[in-house]
């Protein structure tokens, strides 16, 4: 039975998950062996899908639920809420 | 020189070749992939025909495909129409060893380099890479 971890991390104000913090979280996630999801506005992405976080169309401020299943799932949520967090411009 | 290359070369990653009537779109494509995932993945933008009007100069695409097969290997994303051409008539110039490590992506152009750059930056591989950017087919933006 795999490992699920699931944490929520809420964008900073003045940064959109748009394209280049996207990337940025993308690549991360994609480090990790666990799948890994990010929900957002009652949308539900593959965290390793730059495509599918750009269509969840989170803004600033936005809170994102974070879901990993996988023997890394605990250390997946806990890199990708901090990075959420430190995102900028 | 074929168009935009970004740092990247030498380094093992999968790179992306696009193709597209024009040199602007084919370049902004790549300022945009680099921009997203980074420096890392090696981009050749061919845009316009030999003359530099808007057209596709399948000189330049047959030469990017055989490079990209002499390295780590490329996904091909093109627009449409005689890209599209260009594209095949290459592939059929290349051999059967050359064409393994050059895997065309049936994509839209934008959406697709995207997802390919940023999955290529992971160090994924180049049929991997191209189903990322096949992805973008079915990717909802609303």
């Amino acid at each position: 039975m795999p490992a699920s971890s699931e944490r929520t991390a809420v964008l900073p104000g003045e940064v959109a998950l748009h394209a280049r913090p996207a990337g940025a979280f993308v690549k991360d996630a994609a480090r990790f062996q666990s799948s890994i999801a990010v929900a957002a506005n009652g949308k539900r992405a593959n965290a390793k899908s730059i495509l599918e976080v750009l269509g969840l169309g989170a803004t600033g401020g936005t809170e994102l639920t974070l879901s990993a299943s996988g023997d890394d799932a605990a250390e997946a949520v806990d890199h990708l809420a901090t990075l959420v967090t430190e995102l900028a411009e | 020189m074929p168009g935009v290359t970004t740092e990247g070369g030498e380094n093992g990653y999968v790179g992306l070749i696009l193709v597209s009537h024009s040199a602007s779109i084919a370049e902004g494509v790549a300022e945009l992939v680099a921009q997203v995932a980074g420096q890392e993945v090696p981009i050749v933008a061919i845009g316009g025909a030999s003359d530099g009007s808007l057209g596709t100069d399948g000189g330049k695409v047959l030469e990017a495909l055989r490079s990209a097969a002499a390295g780590p290997g490329a996904v091909v994303l093109m627009d449409l129409g005689s890209s599209v051409l260009a594209v095949r008539a290459a592939q059929g110039e290349l051999s059967p060893a050359e064409l393994e490590s050059v895997v065309v992506a049936d994509a839209p152009l934008v959406e697709g380099a995207l997802a390919a750059g940023v999955t290529a930056s992971t160090g994924a591989s180049a049929p991997e890479v191209a189903a990322a950017a096949e992805e973008a087919r079915v990717a909802s933006k609303l």
